[in-house]
């Protein structure tokens, strides 16, 4: 008898529409905050310089980073988990962030300091960074330095860009079937040069099996998850627990 | 039947023998090429081994149709884009930095048939259509208009502009409209019996679904217009809530990943889409054992699948006895 494994068929519903509707929320009570964070929301990397530039004049820098921006592009971070954002709005929210973020380094007069580095990058081979912007985002927005790599980077450079900025975590995607292999060897070269941090992968072409298969190898499920990793990463977690913490 | 009466009748509604199974995408693995002893890079550049590692999806695999070619970058580089090889493991990518800004407007050269390796491919196609004459069908593969314009102007660039400068993209997409069409023409005059049309970055896992519904169905409806053979639409990802505007296109196939809901598929097309489908390459194909790729496309079966084929492209590194799987699982329908 055919036995039923995945029950998503099921209680799909079928009368949703293509997009779904779905506000923005205020991420501040104070009204300047709320309004730099509405930039970010609206991901209007042009026109957020001003205004930032002009609530600087009140506000220390850090306070507007993260009450403001960070808490702006949280606030597309939930839009994109509920379906309302899609990636192109992602993108301009983190350009508006990261324009954002420079206005206020340039009155602090040196860079916002950041917890730890995360190197990321998508496959060689693979011309779809999408998860990865995602990712870059979210890693960024929490406090962490990101190394981006971009797009169909080779395995050697990979390896020798955690040799030179010692991150506590790289991550890689992958969303064509094609591409996936250089995982492994990524890992592979990392382990041989004596390097144990967790290399956590995700995107469409892989599976929790697939990454779970090969040394260091932790699997993203979701690009939300990557904080919450870094985090357990920058607190000294092995990949061996992180895997256990966050792989079936 | 023979396997291209087979996939004919269910192109034309009749009943065939038993279910189809061929590729929408590439199908060529190392196994595959160690057989037909032809290898990348060269299956992506000279027709010989391309039709070699093509002709092996019918003579190896036992599949009902062939397919060329095997990467997205054929329309690309005769655009005028740089192409960086994949080696012997991997398929030929686009080099960075892009060839145009979102500012620039875009050519379409006169001679886009004869550029890049463009006449390779057709040669391909006239060597298979040589090789399976009517036994089995000749998949001839072109990339829609909005992958090509992510080609031209690099992909980030045309995802921010979907929400920036909706307008500064169409010049992009007629160029890319123009290479398909002109691309699909010709390999159906080399031989040609269907034409299969990837675009990659018209998912709504990289743009909006309503970008796909207000630009790019335009794009590709135009493109199918001209093409006079049975066309399959193929979108990766779970394309679930756009699948009724797909079904708007022209095609008379889509093929689908089974991240995506044959039920919803049907729902949203009517009783007359053909789908196809029904193995995921990542997670089943590639990864797994024949017994779960054959349950994975009963299932797929179930839910309305017509064509059976790997969801997407084949990972390279597929075992051969999970593609065979596949036929297995066809003959019993």
């Amino acid at each position: 008898m055919k036995t039923l494994n995945d029950y998503s068929h099921i209680f799909k519903r079928y009368d949703l529409d293509g997009e779904k509707a779905g506000a923005a929320k205020a991420v501040s009570t104070d009204p300047a905050l709320q309004k730099i964070a509405a930039f970010v929301v609206a991901g209007d990397a042009d026109a957020i310089k001003a205004p930032v530039a002009e609530i600087l004049k009140t506000k220390p820098p850090l306070d507007v980073i993260n009450n403001a921006l960070v808490a702006g592009m949280n606030e597309v971070s939930r839009l994109w988990d509920e379906g309302v954002y899609f990636l192109p709005q992602v993108i301009l929210a983190s350009d508006a962030m990261n324009v954002g973020i420079a206005e206020c380094e340039r009155a602090m007069g040196k860079s916002m300091e950041r917890k730890a580095k995360v190197v990321t990058h998508t496959a060689e081979g693979d011309i779809h960074d999408i998860g990865q912007v995602i990712v870059n985002a979210l890693l960024n927005a929490n406090g962490f330095e990101v190394i981006n790599l971009g797009a169909d980077v080779p395995v050697d450079k990979v390896v020798s860009s955690v040799k030179q900025n010692k991150p506590i975590m790289v991550t890689g995607t992958a969303l064509m079937t094609t591409t996936m292999t250089a995982f492994p060897k990524i890992a592979h070269e990392l382990e041989l040069a004596g390097i144990k941090i967790p290399f956590v992968c995700g995107g469409g072409a892989v599976s929790e099996e697939y990454v779970t298969g090969y040394e260091l190898g932790v699997y993203g499920k979701e690009a939300a998850q990557a904080p919450g990793m870094a985090e357990d990463a920058l607190h000294g977690e092995s990949w061996e627990s992180m895997r256990a913490k966050w792989n079936g | 039947m023979t396997s291209k009466e087979r996939v004919m009748a269910v192109i034309n509604h009749q009943k065939p023998d038993r279910m189809p199974c061929f590729g929408a995408n590439s199908t060529v693995t190392y196994e595959q090429m160690e057989k037909v002893q032809a290898f990348w890079p060269e299956g992506h550049e000279k027709a010989e081994p391309m039709a070699k590692q093509a002709l092996a999806a019918y003579t190896m695999l036992g599949f009902d149709g062939v397919r060329a070619p095997f990467c997205q970058t054929f329309e690309a580089e005769a655009l005028g884009c740089k192409v960086k090889s994949g080696g012997t493991e991997g398929i030929p990518g686009i080099a960075h930095p892009p060839i145009y800004t979102l500012d620039d407007t875009p050519v379409f050269p006169n001679d886009f048939l004869s550029r890049g390796r463009i006449p390779e491919l057709l040669k391909a196609i006239a060597i298979l259509k040589k090789e399976v004459g009517n036994d089995a069908v000749i998949v001839g593969g072109i990339i829609g208009p909005f992958t090509i314009a992510g080609s031209l102007i690099e992909t980030f660039m045309l995802l921010r502009a979907t929400f920036k400068a909706v307008d500064k993209i169409r010049p992009f997409l007629e160029v890319g409209q123009k290479a398909g069409a002109a691309l699909a023409n010709a390999m159906i005059d080399a031989g040609a019996d269907i034409i299969s049309v990837e675009d990659m970055t018209a998912s709504p896992d990289l743009i909006a679904p309503k970008t796909y519904r207000d630009l790019e169905v335009e794009y590709q409806a135009r493109v199918f217009e001209t093409i006079k053979v049975p066309k399959i639409l193929h979108i990766c990802g779970n394309v679930d809530n756009i699948v009724e505007y797909m079904g708007q296109t022209g095609a008379e196939i889509l093929s689908l990943e089974p991240k995506a809901d044959p039920e919803v598929a049907r729902r949203k097309c009517g009783p007359m889409m053909i789908l196809m489908g029904g193995v995921d390459t990542a997670t089943t194909l590639f990864m797994k054992d024949a017994e779960t790729v054959k349950a994975g496309a009963e299932e797929s079966i179930d839910l309305g699948i017509q064509i059976l084929a790997p969801g997407c492209a084949v990972a390279p590194g597929s075992p051969l006895e999970n593609l065979l799987a596949m036929v297995e699982v066809a003959k019993r329908h």
